[in-house]
């Protein structure tokens, strides 16, 4: 549609990366609170709810920064991808959106409010952090099986389906599976901030082994599910380069038997990392396998990508601020470190 | 294909909802940022504990603000993208990038520092957290001034070209320094500090009347009152200049603020009268009605006695912008700027006079009344300001290139109703959560006896450092998350 030259099309491939940092980095932190969030609906001690949202009221705004940190780049360098995306998914984005502020709504309110109003405010924070979860996921799989453009002559390709489009089997067990995932990363985040002796956290360590076989299950039908519905998937694993594939899974199933065996000797940080790790690398294979296409079917990365993106304002964003931004999570991440119990309140934490 | 009429009037009565709801919010936060930040500098400077609750106290109404301002601003990002796709589409390659740049060097930066800045006190040091505070405040502002250069391009695109559907940068200078900008950030960074001073000044204000820690508030009370006064003296200013860049770069805009139809009157003379109010007529063509300062419009606007002002009827009919709204809104904005510097220097006069002692400022009953009641007026006038600013953009959402029905997402009549109930639902609960929380801070009043944080010296709790080497059995933490 519009043409690229080489450098512009190597910075979109680096956008591209970007992208896909941002995303996966939302997932591996955001996930831990989106799954704490869930996990709070089957805690019954109310201060323990209380301590799940105070054991996170330090860091979930740079976590959450980086979806919108993702939007930003995704608007700003494949403008066509993201105002067409939007359309398509405008249904489970409004879910998302809305889960979004409630979660920010209930976790800078709760600390304030009475007693009955904490309850409600808890209740609202499950089922939000519940609800980005499930549309969030939906939303991918909705985006793995693409959506229709109409291409006018001098105009930009536009979504014209329906609302509803977005709706298949296939997006809702994406829904379901990020759902399970994520909770998963839920419990392993309690586990690791609490100390040893809470109940919290023993409840959280009994319920780990459940949530990680069903993890490990979703992970697998949402696979198997993906190569036999697409082609780009199946053509991709089980072309000449499938030995190279093996190996990818391999290492993720040997991340994720990290996972286990830490969980069961009580390395709680180790267990999270491992995890991260297991995410990080199916995540990339998934990026690795969906290039050249942004949505497959719909947008390559040549044909979403805006012609304006220019290196000098990619290396002041990518090369100067984001490296500052990473460090500064991290230590962030380090100043709240330490493990509590559930007598910490928001206050003095 | 065009969209329904009625979907795209729900549309755009959603998207005026999500913004006039956000801009609630942001600016107390840029603007408190900067004046907690000259709190705990004071505090750092003299180690006098009365800045250090201050500090505190005003830190919990700034949280109860900011998580509102960011759960509002997520929506804006998004509302783009679904009720202005094809305008995402087609400016994305400017606005979309801009918008970027906002999300990577301010949203995030801010969002790091904040945690730090909330939850840091007595963890890192006194210096890293007033450094923290400083990064909020820095963040705030940068943020604000690409939404500004963003929203300015808007209003004057310059250094594009429309050509394939999209908005083409020929020049990247001449769209971030576009026309509006340098008029448009300077008077929206004077209207946070504005707004976040009349903020500090009323609750300062109403412990004062209540009698309450008025050794606490007393004495911020006189410096903000004075630090307003001149704020409000420069916004004024500033006003006047954003105004001249209205008149020479969206005449339009500008003649549906000051109700001004006809460039000439019927003797061919210049249409000099300023209209104070009036009401325009059913083929809205002119003024039904009006109250008329004569000349006082060329001495506004063109800075001279006889000036020519161009009236709305020298454009094409569906170039218009609607004038009711522009011209009550605009009024209204200027209204509350010249009374908020009345109120401010008669809290410097009684400072000056002595009267605003921490022994004596309880007794001027009637100032302090006015001061607490003061703080809804530049809330209307930010709200004001922006509507004048975004409908005397109209018909246009990027001025003069592409129409607003050109943007619009072609979303049906049931699904735009929908999407207008689901954010008038959440935005109301934000907005009066927001207000009953910040409330029920002041109620509670400051905390005056908890130990004042230390220097980074605060228990962090048990720590598993790794056992040494041999003991394998033993659960090894490295360190927890």
């Amino acid at each position: 549609m519009t043409q690229l030259d080489d450098m512009q099309y190597f910075l979109a491939n680096a956008w591209w990366l970007g992208l896909g940092v941002a995303m996966l980095l939302y997932i591996i932190l955001d996930g831990a609170d989106l799954g704490a969030g869930i996990f709070g609906l089957v805690v019954g001690d109310h201060d323990e709810r209380g301590a799940i949202m105070a054991a996170m009221a330090g860091t979930w705004d740079a976590n959450e920064t980086w979806l919108i940190v993702a939007g930003g780049i995704l608007f700003g360098t494949f403008p066509f991808v993201y105002g067409s995306a939007f359309h398509y998914l405008m249904v489970p984005m409004a879910f998302v959106l809305w889960g979004v502020m409630s979660r920010a709504v209930a976790i800078e309110f709760r600390h304030l409010a009475s007693e009955k109003w904490q309850r409600f405010t808890d209740w609202v924070f499950g089922l939000s952090s519940l609800t980005v979860t499930f549309f969030g996921g939906m939303s991918v799989g909705a985006l793995l099986q693409g959506f229709p453009l109409v291409h006018e002559e001098g105009k930009l390709p536009y979504y014209a389906g329906g609302a509803f489009d977005f709706v298949s089997a296939f997006s809702i067990w994406t829904g379901i599976a990020a759902c399970v995932a994520v909770t998963l990363s839920g419990v392993l985040f309690v586990r690791a901030r609490f100390e040893k002796t809470e109940r919290i956290r023993q409840d959280a360590a009994r319920w780990t082994a459940t949530i990680f076989w069903l993890a490990i299950g979703s992970v697998l039908i949402t696979l198997v599910w993906s190569a036999a519905i697409f082609d780009w998937a199946r053509s991709t694993w089980f072309g000449p380069h499938f030995w190279l594939w093996g190996i990818f899974g391999l290492v993720a199933l040997w991340c994720i038997e990290q996972v286990r065996r830490d969980t069961l000797k009580d390395r709680d940080l180790a267990a999270i990392l491992w995890y991260n790790g297991a995410v990080l690398i199916l995540g990339l294979g998934m990026l690795i396998t969906l290039h050249p296409w942004l949505v497959p079917g719909t947008w390559t990365i040549r044909e979403g990508a805006s012609p304006q993106v220019s290196l000098i304002t990619f290396t002041m964003t990518m090369g100067g601020f984001l490296p500052v931004m990473v460090m500064y999570n991290w230590y962030q991440i380090w100043v709240f470190r330490a493990r509590i119990s559930k007598l910490v309140a928001y206050e003095h934490h | 294909m065009q969209p329904d009429p009625l979907s795209i009037l729900i549309s755009r009565i959603d998207f005026g909802l999500i913004s006039s709801v956000h801009i609630l919010f942001p600016p107390l936060t840029i603007g408190l940022a900067i004046i907690l930040f000259g709190f705990e500098l004071a505090w750092f400077r003299t180690n006098d504990e009365r800045w250090y609750r201050l500090c505190r106290f005003f830190e919990k109404l700034f949280i109860v603000n900011f998580g509102a301002g960011v759960a509002t601003g997520v929506t804006m990002e998004m509302a783009f993208g679904i009720l202005y796709g094809p305008f995402s589409q087609a400016a994305g390659p400017f606005f979309g990038q801009v918008l970027g740049y906002e999300t990577i060097t301010a949203f995030m930066y801010e969002a790091g520092f904040i945690g730090l800045m909330i939850f840091g006190w007595g963890k890192i040091s006194r210096k890293m957290h007033l450094f923290a505070t400083f990064n909020v405040a820095l963040s705030s502002t940068l943020s604000a001034m690409w939404i500004l250069v963003a929203n300015s391009w808007m209003q004057t695109p310059s250094g594009v070209e429309f050509k394939n559907g999209m908005f083409q940068v020929t020049n990247w200078l001449q769209a971030l320094l576009n026309p509006n900008v340098f008029a448009a950030f300077p008077h929206m960074l004077l209207a946070a500090v504005e707004l976040s001073l009349c903020f500090v000044v009323a609750v300062c204000a109403w412990f004062v009347f209540k009698r309450r820690e008025v050794q606490l508030f007393a004495r911020p009370l006189r410096y903000t009152l004075v630090a307003l006064a001149a704020v409000a003296a420069v916004q004024i200013y500033m006003g006047d200049v954003l105004g001249e860049n209205v008149l020479e770069h969206k005449p339009a805009a500008l003649a549906a603020m000051e109700g001004q139809y006809d460039t000439y009157d019927e003797n061919g003379n210049v249409n000099n009268a300023w209209n104070v109010i009036g009401w325009p007529n059913k083929d809205n063509t002119g003024l039904a009605w009006s109250i008329k300062i004569p000349h006082a419009l060329s001495l506004i606007e063109t800075k001279t006695w006889n000036g020519a002002v161009e009236g709305l009827n020298s454009f094409p009919e569906d170039e218009r912008p609607p004038v009711i709204l522009p011209f009550y809104t605009f009024r209204a904005m200027a209204a509350i700027g010249g009374a908020i510097l009345l109120v401010a220097l008669w809290g410097c006069w009684l400072s000056w006079r002595g009267r605003m002692t921490e022994g004596l400022a309880s007794a001027n009953r009637l100032f302090l009344m006015a001061c607490t009641g003061m703080v809804v007026l530049p809330y209307i006038a930010v709200i004001a300001g922006w509507w004048t600013r975004e409908i005397g953009r109209q018909p246009w959402i990027v001025y003069g290139m592409m129409r607003v029905e050109d943007g619009m997402s072609k979303l049906s009549v049931g699904l735009a109703t929908f999407w207008l109930i689901g954010f008038a639902i959440f935005e109301t609960a934000v907005v009066l959560g927001t207000i009953y929380f910040l409330l029920k801070v002041c109620r509670n009043g400051p905390d005056l006896t908890s130990p004042v944080a230390g220097d980074g010296d605060e228990h962090l709790g048990e720590l598993d450092l790794p056992s040494s080497a041999g003991h394998a059995d033993h659960p090894e933490y490295i360190r927890p998350v």
